[in-house]
């Protein structure tokens, strides 16, 4: 038998003997703000190596799995006016450090926003959905966050706060890449609006994963207004197939002024193939993730069309 | 528990057996009062951490721990502990075992092996000091597919390892293998109206039980050590540390704790248990080492095979012939994997009565996690590789499943040798006609549909699959596996009971078991019984809570140990009555209102005295203790069958395939606990599920680690929210009885599981008419294969 030899260098991707998700071997220091204002002077005065802590699902566990090893923790969740949900006559408003469980105990949501209260009782299980906030899931920024593609579908804004001043950001340009948002390290996601949608629309989420409570392989959301069968107006947005969350837009020109019928929903699901980039990697692959965008797609849209036809 | 639906259940004549009762350890667990090893806390005592390999295949050039030593650590490496070869499992005879395992090495074969590790005063700071030592490296090119490590010129993974003492070099990585054979398979296949030849490979799972490992080391003034740790076997825990580091096993104790679940993780004593000891040792103070859930899923996984099946069998259901290639994917190091070849041939030839049979079963190292036990050790695998088979046998016949499967399987009256060559006994008892035909009516199966016929988008189907598992491993001779136990029983000073084992109870209720035994044949109230967390030095000997043989023969020894005290407290209440003629004249029932067991004469209602009353005069009157200790060898180890028929959807736009229904069948002899046996089956379909749709650990071929990187994000295991309703999963248990178990008991938690994958398999098959002949059956796949038959 021949010697062992060495043939090209190997880097591990993680290190084995850094990351788990129990020990927190590293120090940090610890703030408690009560306002906005001062959340925002404190990541002001820290910069980069400040991170604002929600829920700390996604935070707290990049953490202890040493992604990432901020040396500022400025905790948000006793911040009164980050945590609410609203009726603002046009829109509904949600605090970012709104915790999941509360939108999903909404009855509003439920009603108007039926794809958001899907969306946010397919994640995690009631113990995570008690800590994780909104906010968090967005800002966090996964390709796959479920709350993403409801969101995109009802056009929802997005309220920023800076030391400048506060703005409003489009949800759809809220996303840059996997992890990355256009939040400046000063600036905190205060408010999400979500405008009510005219009479008549409905929504639906869908998500494909592993098992339940799992982190998808696909999901989508799609808000839908019909009048006699035939589409006034469809948004669709589908999660984990780009590097962020995407609007499905050729697919929704597609279908506008189109009647449901069986062969639309079918050329509906082929555009949404074409529109979807998805990657392979440990969750699934990336033909299939294709494949499948286009059967969810269609289902959600029955979906919520069965919604209008029901009531 | 869903629906039980048996004639069995009403085991007449016992009080115990077979009743609803409560679990003895079921308030402290559902209150959160049990302590577990992650609970014990000693004063002084430190935390552990062990520095890992970060390849899968390195050689330490050098080490430098100064940093971490700075810090106020307490650091060992390769050079600080005992330069000795060993198998960390000590089920099989030592002659036969093979031994490659080191605490800490400098020459590392997957990503986890351990190389160094530390204590300090918290558990932050020990990590903190395990990422300040320094290593220089030489990294080899890994091995990750064991027909590549098999091939000539590949790199060695291993030097010389020692086969008992024996030193030995190991060739083109194969650990071990074994070859057998019995009449003729080529003539058989020549002959016989049809062959099928197929290949399988099944997954690498990880077993995701809930407690990952902690070991509590205490150094004892006198040289000693005790040691508190997840395992199934605290005896070989004991022997292991007692040989690896040269101190007499009478100053090693180690204690029972509970375990959160095993399902063969703990056969063998893990490592970090060694690792605790070392580091205990050089610091002279007790240490603690928690792993993380990362770290643990780097421990252990399930032995991952490569089949080649050929099957032969004439026009009438006869089968002639079966051959079988097993190639076992065994990671770094060997934990079973020699024993594994023979109860893998074992579990083959103990399915069907081949008649002809060839086999061969090569082990080979590749570097990655080493591979042990997983519920069923090998028999869930083979399983699904021949139920899968045997169905397309049926179809090519044109013979029903089920009744190829009667006329062919190894029932009662046939030889059996379920754990291996060694091990044969003759099947006495039977459940699987009635189970098959009480399933196959629940379930609907002569109305399911024709394969491949269906139309739509969401097609269903049902499948079987049928299996066992042996009870154990004992029999006749002594063969290569140790498998004895033993307990002492004593009746107290006031009529309560003390039941002392070494045996471990993962949590199914095996102990429960035992008490509910106890408690029939002493004939004392079941609450009477208390059962004792005790430790090496107050218990004689159980090899190990594996191989389902719990109830089977640890029952057995609770029940010959009843016996023995039950004679001297007849002896004794003799002498008390008076005028009673010999012990033979009495008899014992539990009376509940008194809480006591009353010891009486048939129709004489006043000649009767309490098992309190006796104890208490035996005490005050200087007789003696009432006590019994028994050391016991089974010398058969029976298969308990188990029958699923699952129906399945598929989604054949998305692959996606969901539990319809299930109907579990066990023959498991006497049901001694419904609840608990039922649970099992359960549990059972829910790991089997997992296996067949789910579960894998795939590795990263650049760099050796799992894809997973050890998080549990990515690796699933079923919900209770993918599973069918509560109402639509049935168990049955055949009204069996088994003459060698107690009160006709048999094994289950492994058996619970065999056929699963198999059942799920034919249940696809049946839905879409596509078989899969590589585990999981992933949605993925499912939809890749329907695109590619065009199936619409
Ligand atoms: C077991 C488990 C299951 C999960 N399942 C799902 C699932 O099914 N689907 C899913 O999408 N996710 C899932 N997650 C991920 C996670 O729970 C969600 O993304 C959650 O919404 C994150 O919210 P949080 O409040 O915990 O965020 P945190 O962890 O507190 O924060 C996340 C990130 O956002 C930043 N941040 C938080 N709030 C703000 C703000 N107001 N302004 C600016 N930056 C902010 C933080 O600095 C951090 O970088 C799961 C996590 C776990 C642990």
């Amino acid at each position: 038998m021949t010697e062992r030899k060495f043939v090209k260098p190997l880097k591990p991707k993680v290190d084995v003997n850094k990351v788990n998700t129990r020990i927190l071997p590293v120090e940090f220091e610890y703030f408690e703000p009560r306002t906005v204002k001062e959340v925002v002077e404190l990541l002001s005065k820290y910069g980069s190596d400040a991170k604002i802590l929600a829920g700390g699902t996604d935070l707290i566990v990049r953490m202890k799995q040493r992604f990432i090893e901020p040396k500022y923790i400025v905790n948000i969740k006793k911040v009164k006016e980050l945590n609410f949900i609203e009726d603002r006559r046009d829109h509904l408003a949600i605090g970012a450090a709104t915790k999941l469980r509360e939108i999903e105990n909404s009855g509003i949501v439920r009603k108007k926003f039926t794809a958001l209260y899907e969306a946010v009782r397919s994640m995690a299980g009631v113990q995570i959905r008690n800590m994780a906030t909104i906010g968090g899931n967005l800002c966090n920024a996964s390709p796959a966050a479920d709350t993403a593609p409801p969101l995109l579908v009802f056009e929802a804004k997005l309220k920023i706060v800076g030391l400048d001043g506060e703005k409003l950001v489009p949800i759809s340009e809220f996303f840059l890449g996997p992890g990355k948002t256009v939040l400046k390290h000063n600036e905190v996601l205060a408010e999400i609006w979500i405008p009510y949608q005219p009479e008549g629309t409905e929504s639906a989420f869908i998500k494909i994963a592993r098992v339940a409570m799992d982190l998808a392989k696909v999901n989508v959301a799609v808000a839908l207004r019909t009048e006699g069968g035939v589409v006034k107006s469809v948004r669709i947005a589908l999660g984990a197939v780009a590097p962020t969350p995407i609007r499905a837009y050729k697919t929704e020109e597609f279908l506008t002024g189109k009647e449901l019928s069986e062969a639309v929903l079918e050329k509906a699901a082929e555009i949404v193939k074409t529109e979807v980039k998805p990657i392979t990697d440990i969750r699934s692959t990336a033909e299939y993730r294709r494949e499948v965008s286009g059967v969810i797609v269609k289902d959600a849209l029955l979906k919520a069309y069965e919604r209008i036809s029901g009531r | 528990m869903g629906s039980v639906a048996s004639s069995s259940l009403k085991q007449e004549g016992f009080r115990y057996i077979g009743k609803r009762t409560p679990r003895k350890d079921g308030v402290a667990k559902v209150t959160g009062q049990m302590r577990y090893a992650y609970d014990i806390y000693l004063p002084g005592m430190l935390y552990g951490r062990i520095l890992k390999s970060p390849y899968p295949h390195a050689r330490i050039k050098s080490i430098d721990v100064s940093e971490a030593e700075k810090m106020g650590a307490v650091v060992i490496t390769f050079k600080d502990v005992p330069k000795k070869k060993f198998n960390i499992r000590l089920v099989s005879a030592d002659r036969v075992n093979y031994k490659d395992w080191e605490v800490l090495t400098d020459h590392p074969k997957y990503v986890g092996d351990y190389v160094a590790a530390v204590a300090a005063e918290t558990e932050e700071l020990a990590q903190k000091a395990v990422e300040a030592i320094k290593i220089e490296w030489e990294v080899f090119e890994p091995l990750l597919d064991p027909f590549e490590s098999m091939k000539d010129g590949r790199p060695k993974i291993h030097d010389k390892i020692l086969f008992g003492s024996k030193e030995i070099t190991v060739k083109n990585n194969v650990a071990c293998r074994l070859d057998y054979s019995e009449g003729d398979v080529e003539k058989a296949f020549k002959e016989a109206d049809v062959v099928i030849e197929r290949t399988f490979k099944t997954n690498r799972r990880y077993h995701m039980q809930l407690e990952p490992k902690v070991a509590v080391a205490k150094p004892e003034p006198d040289g000693g050590i005790t040691v508190w740790t997840t395992t199934q076997t605290i005896h070989n825990t004991r022997i292991l540390i007692s040989q690896v580091f040269d101190i007499p096993m009478s100053k090693v104790n180690v204690k029972k704790l509970p375990i959160g679940g095993s399902f063969g993780s703990s056969i063998q004593t893990n490592l970090v248990t060694l690792v605790a000891v070392a580091l205990a040792l050089k610091a002279g103070r007790p240490v603690k080492i928690a792993l993380s859930r990362e770290e643990d899923m780097y421990e252990h996984s399930s032995y991952q095979m490569y089949f080649r099946l050929k099957v032969a069998a004439r026009k009438d259901g006869t089968i002639l012939a079966g051959e079988l290639e097993n190639i076992m994917d065994i990671g770094g190091h060997q934990i079973q994997a020699y024993p594994l070849l023979g109860c893998l041939l074992g579990w083959f030839v103990s399915l069907y009565k081949w008649k002809n049979i060839k086999y061969k079963g090569i082990a080979v190292y590749t570097n990655k996690v080493p591979a042990c036990a997983f519920r069923g050790y090998g028999n869930p695998q083979i399983t699904w590789a021949v139920e899968s088979v045997i169905d397309e046998l049926a179809e090519a016949l044109g013979i029903d499943p089920i009744e190829l499967r009667l006329k062919n399987y190894v029932g009662r009256g046939d030889l059996f040798w379920g754990q291996g060559p060694t091990v044969k006994s003759i099947v006495k008892s039977d459940g699987v006609p009635e189970l098959l035909k009480k399933g196959a009516e629940l379930i609907g199966w002569y109305n399911r549909p024709r394969s491949g016929e269906q139309k739509g988008r969401f097609r269903r189907g049902i499948g079987l699959g049928r299996g066992f598992h042996t009870s154990g491993a004992g029999g006749r001779i002594s063969g290569e596996v140790i498998d004895f136990t033993g307990c002492i029983l004593k009746i107290n000073e006031d009529g309560s009971v003390d039941y002392i084992t070494a045996l471990q109870d993962h949590g199914g209720g095996s102990l429960d078991a035992h008490a509910k035994i106890i408690a029939e044949e002493l004939g004392v109230p079941l609450e009477k019984i208390n059962i004792i967390w005790a430790d090496t030095q107050t218990t004689v000997y159980d090899v190990c809570t594996h191989a389902s043989r719990g109830t089977y023969v640890g029952g057995e020894a609770a029940r010959r140990a009843a016996r023995e005290v039950k004679k001297k407290l007849l002896e004794y209440a003799v002498r008390l009555l008076g005028d009673v003629v010999n012990p033979e004249a009495l008899s014992i029932k539990p009376d509940e209102e008194l809480g006591q067991g009353v010891i009486y004469v048939e129709g004489m209602p006043d000649k009767k005295i309490t098992v309190g009353e006796v104890a208490r005069e035996a005490w005050q009157r200087n007789w003696g203790s009432i006590a019994a200790v028994v050391s016991y060898r089974a010398t058969n180890s029976p298969p308990a069958y188990t029958v699923y028929f699952v129906e399945v959807e598929v989604d054949t736009e998305t692959g996606r395939v969901r539990p319809v229904r299930v109907v579990a069948g066990a023959d498991v002899g006497t049901v001694i606990n419904p609840d608990l046996a039922a649970g099992q089956l359960h549990g059972g379909f829910v790991q089997g599920w997992g296996m067949a749709v789910l579960e894998d650990t795939p590795y990263d071929p650049e760099t050796g680690e799992l894809m997973c990187r050890g998080f549990i994000t990515d690796y699933k295991i079923t919900t209770a929210q993918d599973l069918p309703k509560i109402d639509d999963f049935t168990v049955i248990f055949a009204s069996t009885h088994e003459p060698t178990g107690p009160f006709g008991a048999k094994g289950l938690g492994e058996a619970a599981l065999n056929p699963v994958a198999g059942a799920v398999a034919n249940a696809i098959y049946n839905a879409i008419g596509v078989r899969f002949y590589e585990l999981p059956i992933t949605p993925e796949k499912i939809l890749k294969a329907l695109k590619e038959r065009g199936v619409k």
